[in-house]
């Protein structure tokens, strides 16, 4: 407790004035230890999913056997969307066309757009690489990548709940956004005349602006985790 | 009438998995009447509807009503539903059937005539994977001049008892556990219950009405669950907006496989309740837990532990406290007070044995009379809670390195100033106030240690009325004081000692040093509050040692000039204290508690301890890990010989890893209220506390021992998967 970082910088800080370069170094040294040990502390503080923290980084392969990193993106926009299609809510998004204009109207914008499927493989909804594939041409999904949670590891960490459960990640990797989609939590309503909390969260910090709304509560089915 | 009949029957439409149709309980109504409509949902094996909050996740079923004018159909009242797995994802609905129950009101100026009753429903039907139901439902009510039931009727009163009802047979109370920080908010509701509403609760729940703009998320601690009085944490997650301020939603009770539904509505305190029930009611320590107390309600005789078996548990611990790390230098002083006195007159021995034995007792009264105020001024009060305040650890720190240079020789302690001139009565005299202050200062030492039996017999009396915290802290300190007692008595036992002689002296300087290690231990104490600044007191322990020196050698020692040299010391403590404590360390406002986040590890490779808040115990077991919670002190000994031969080693690291387990760290050094409140719930009233949460979120946790082996808490690492 006593020799907290803290308190050692100070004590160094009385160590730099001195003329003996020897000391000086070693000063130098020991600064930079505390403050690569501050970093990491920081670092493993980043522990879960929370509105203006750092989005948790995670590492997962998609449906063509690629690595995705959360933190290889840092600079751009990110939008996580947890799916599910066999869910009517996600469903409905993609048989009204709405969610693939939103994911063009994004991907215009420069944004990346992931898609968690965190559907266990004992389910029905599963889907292997190759129906995965499929779906995705079949639907004319424009994402990023489709990402293979089916472990669950990716929407557990960031404590997804429904599908479609979103996700909005600024340019410097912290969270901003997560609830529900639009604020009709409907299978069957028409999403082009809702109000989309994705789009406007994206839209405010490409703006540079705060996000006016930014937690919501997400509505849709139960992710189907592996238990 | 045939036709009449005809007309009756509903029209059943079919979901893909769910049949819907409308049921009455009326044949024939008339004007004026109050007819129940019932929505009767079949849904096929393993799959599930929602109820009016689904939870997490779903939808609650929705009826559009399509009625002819004159008739007012009213909400829809929900029987008690299933709260469905899994834990990560809670949602609430039915299984196999349910009957949503409507009341139909028709107007008294009603044209009688057949009305056409129609509604549109749609709902979310879920089993591995969810489907929307959609359906028209219609029936056909005859009005007329008579009311007659109809054969659904029946049916309609069933699921009629099955929907919460408001009673007051339940009192609730609720409050925040934590003040507000995050999105994440610990929740207390409380329920004193007459004992007309359930005879024999094995488990409550809360299920709560929906909001969008927070979420009581699906895991409940049942914190206490008795007869007459239920406790329990909820965890809150806000969206949008302010706290809520009141809460609805379904208390239910369940009692074997039998469950029970009251609806409740609450407005929340900014502070979770009080309890009425004494917290030793909870059940994880089934045995040591005295039933609640109610008028009307007998007490359990056989679960409330007895008072005359916690005073022999109190004798017993104070006994052990001799031996404890804590406690252990003052046994230096006290067999340098045998070897001096064992071959004085016996009656002087005994006198002094029981001036220490007062000294002990003495300063239990003190600290039990701190205890009672500290209560009845409606705060929380636990064992070793003065080590909390810095003040007191650095008066403390000053006193101990005092008798430390004491010992050495620096100085004597002596009322006159004349030590050389000790002689006869006077060294009665001096040997006595010894005697006390040496029980005074075992105490003192004492407190920041727990052992065996006292923890038990603390936590049981911190809980009771004055009377019996009197009690129990005076059978802790005769315990404590009993062996030197008992010595004193029988000087014959104390033949083996060596006769007193030079090597005394020897002796003496060499106790010095466990005395000058408590003060080092106590020193660093004090740096956890006032952080770098603690140098000060360092300087400050200097200058009094100087002070005690030239004291000890130029006053009580000297021939010459003691005035001069007595005003050098004054100046010399005076000076020290003003500018070192005062005005440089600050002494008396000490830092406010840093709450770092993140990671608490003590080493690169050591556990990846978390802070521990109520909070992280719930999510943790929510996302399915075991906890292992370690509650400790800076102050607490035990504690830290706890942590260096049983929890922070290599088995118990990788056991951990093994398991998936979340470890979490509550840090007792500045006496944080939320886990004194943690603390009283498991019987205790002091550290350590070492609990293992198994992974199966509704179980209840496992209690370690105080004093640990690697063997004891691997074991229970190892039960968590069960």
């Amino acid at each position: 407790m006593l020799f907290e970082p803290l308190y050692l910088g100070s004590l160094l800080e009385h160590f730099a004035a001195t003329k003996c370069r020897m000391v000086r170094l070693m000063v130098i040294f020991m600064k930079t230890t505390i403050a690569l040990f501050t970093v990491l502390t920081l670092a493993s503080a980043a522990l879960a999913a929370e509105i203006g923290k750092p989005a948790p980084d995670f590492t997962a392969t998609d449906i063509n056997g690629k690595t995705v990193k959360l933190s290889d993106f840092k600079g751009k926009i990110v939008v996580l969307e947890s799916y599910n299609s066999d869910c009517p809510f996600c469903n409905n998004h993609y048989k009204t066309g709405a969610m693939q204009e939103l994911e063009k109207d994004m991907a215009a914008k420069g944004v990346v757009w992931l898609l968690v499927n965190s559907v266990n493989p004992k389910n029905p909804s599963h889907r292997t690489a190759d129906q995965a594939k499929q779906e995705m041409a079949d639907k004319k999904i424009v994402a990023t990548a489709w990402i293979d949670d089916s472990s669950g590891a990716v929407g557990r960490l960031y404590g997804m709940k429904t599908t479609p459960h979103m996700y909005v990640i600024d340019s410097n990797g912290v969270l901003v956004y997560q609830g529900a989609i639009d604020d009709k939590p409907d299978p069957m309503h028409d999403p082009k005349t809702a109000h989309n909390y994705v789009r406007e969260a994206v839209n405010a910090v490409i703006a540079g602006q705060p996000v006016a709304v930014s937690q919501t509560k997400p509505y849709g089915c139960g992710v189907k985790y592996a238990n | 009438m045939l036709v009449g009949l005809f007309c009756l029957a509903a029209i059943t439409a079919f979901g893909a998995n769910t049949q819907v149709r409308l049921i009455l309980s009326a044949a024939a109504a008339k004007p004026g009447d109050t007819v129940w409509m019932g929505l009767d949902m079949k849904m096929d094996p393993g799959w599930h509807t929602y109820w009016k909050n689904p939870g997490a996740a779903g939808m609650a079923t929705k009826i559009e009503w399509q009625l002819p004018p004159g008739v007012t159909a009213g909400d829809i009242q929900w029987p008690l539903p299933e709260k469905l797995p899994p834990l990560d994802v809670t949602t609430y609905g039915y299984n196999d059937e349910v009957v949503l129950l409507v009341p139909l009101k028709l107007a008294a100026d009603l044209q009688p005539g057949p009305l056409e009753l129609k509604a549109k429903v749609s709902w979310l039907e879920c089993k591995e994977a969810c489907l929307p139901g959609k359906s028209d439902v219609e029936a056909t009510l005859p009005v007329g001049t008579e009311t007659r039931l109809s054969g659904d009727a029946a049916t309609i009163v069933s699921w009629q008892s099955q929907v919460p009802k408001i009673s007051d047979g339940i009192a609730m109370r609720a409050g925040w556990e934590s003040p507000r920080s995050g999105d994440l908010r610990p929740l207390i509701l409380e329920a004193s219950l007459e004992s007309s509403v359930s005879p024999q609760i094995t488990r409550a729940d809360f299920f709560p009405d929906a909001s969008d703009d927070f979420e009581v998320q699906g895991t409940t601690e049942n914190l206490v669950t008795a007869p007459t009085e239920i406790r329990l944490r909820k965890l809150v997650k806000k969206f949008s907006g302010d706290w809520p301020g009141r809460m609805g939603g379904i208390i239910v009770l369940e009692s074997g496989h039998t469950r029970t539904g009251f609806e409740v509505k609450f407005a929340l305190a900014d502070q979770a309740p009080a309890g009425e029930a004494n917290p030793a009611t909870s059940e994880h320590l089934p045995g040591k837990s005295p039933a609640s107390e109610s008028p009307g309600q007998p007490p359990e005789t056989g679960r409330r532990p007895a008072l005359p078996l916690m005073l022999l548990y109190a004798f017993i611990g104070g006994l052990i406290l001799n031996i404890m790390p804590c406690v252990l230098p003052v046994i230096a002083l006290k067999i340098l007070g045998f070897v001096g006195e064992a071959r004085s007159e016996p009656r002087h021995v005994r006198k002094l044995g029981l001036v220490y034995a007062m000294g002990v007792l003495v300063s239990f009264l003190v600290l039990a009379a701190v205890v009672i105020g500290v209560k009845a001024a409606g705060h929380h009060a636990g064992w070793g809670m003065q080590f909390g305040s810095p003040v007191f650890v650095v008066c403390l720190t000053t006193l101990v390195m005092l008798v430390a240079l004491n010992l050495f020789g620096v100085f004597e302690v002596t009322l006159s100033g004349r030590a050389l001139d000790a002689a006869g009565g006077w060294a009665a005299k001096h040997g006595s106030a010894g005697a006390f202050f040496n029980g005074v200062l075992a105490t003192a030492l004492a407190t920041p240690c727990t052992a065996p039996f006292l923890s038990v017999a603390l936590g049981f009396a911190f809980a009771q009325s004055a009377s019996v915290i009197l009690l129990v802290f005076l059978a802790v300190g005769t315990g404590l004081a009993a062996p030197y007692v008992i010595l004193s008595w029988q000087p014959t036992w104390l033949k083996f000692l060596p006769k007193p002689g030079a090597w005394m002296e020897k002796f003496k300087i060499a106790m010095g040093f466990p005395m000058l290690a408590t003060a080092v231990w106590l020193f660093n104490l004090a740096a956890g509050s006032y952080g770098k600044s603690t140098l000060w007191l360092g300087v400050f322990l200097v200058v009094v040692a100087l002070a005690a020196w030239i004291f000890g050698e130029f006053v009580q020692r000297g021939r010459t000039r003691k005035g001069l040299a007595l005003a050098i010391a004054l100046i010399l403590l005076v000076g020290g204290y003003a500018y070192a404590l005062e005005s440089q360390l600050h002494w008396r406002h000490p830092m406010a508690a840093t709450d770092t986040a993140g990671s608490l590890k003590e080493s690169a490779n050591g556990i990846d301890w978390q802070r521990w808040t109520p909070e992280a115990v719930a999510q943790a077991r929510a996302e399915g890990h075991p906890v292992l919670v370690d509650f400790t002190a800076d102050w607490c000994l035990t504690c830290q010989v706890n942590k260096k031969t049983s929890i922070e080693i290599p088995s118990v690291r990788a056991k951990l890893k093994e398991i998936n387990a979340v470890a979490l760290l509550g840090d007792y050094t500045r006496f944080p209220d939320n886990i004194t409140t943690e603390l009283s719930r498991f019987n205790r009233a002091g550290v350590p506390l070492v609990l293992v949460y198994p992974k199966n979120p509704e179980a209840q946790p496992i209690v370690l021992p105080e004093i640990l082996t690697p063997g004891i808490v691997l074991d229970a690492l190892d039960r968590t998967s069960k």
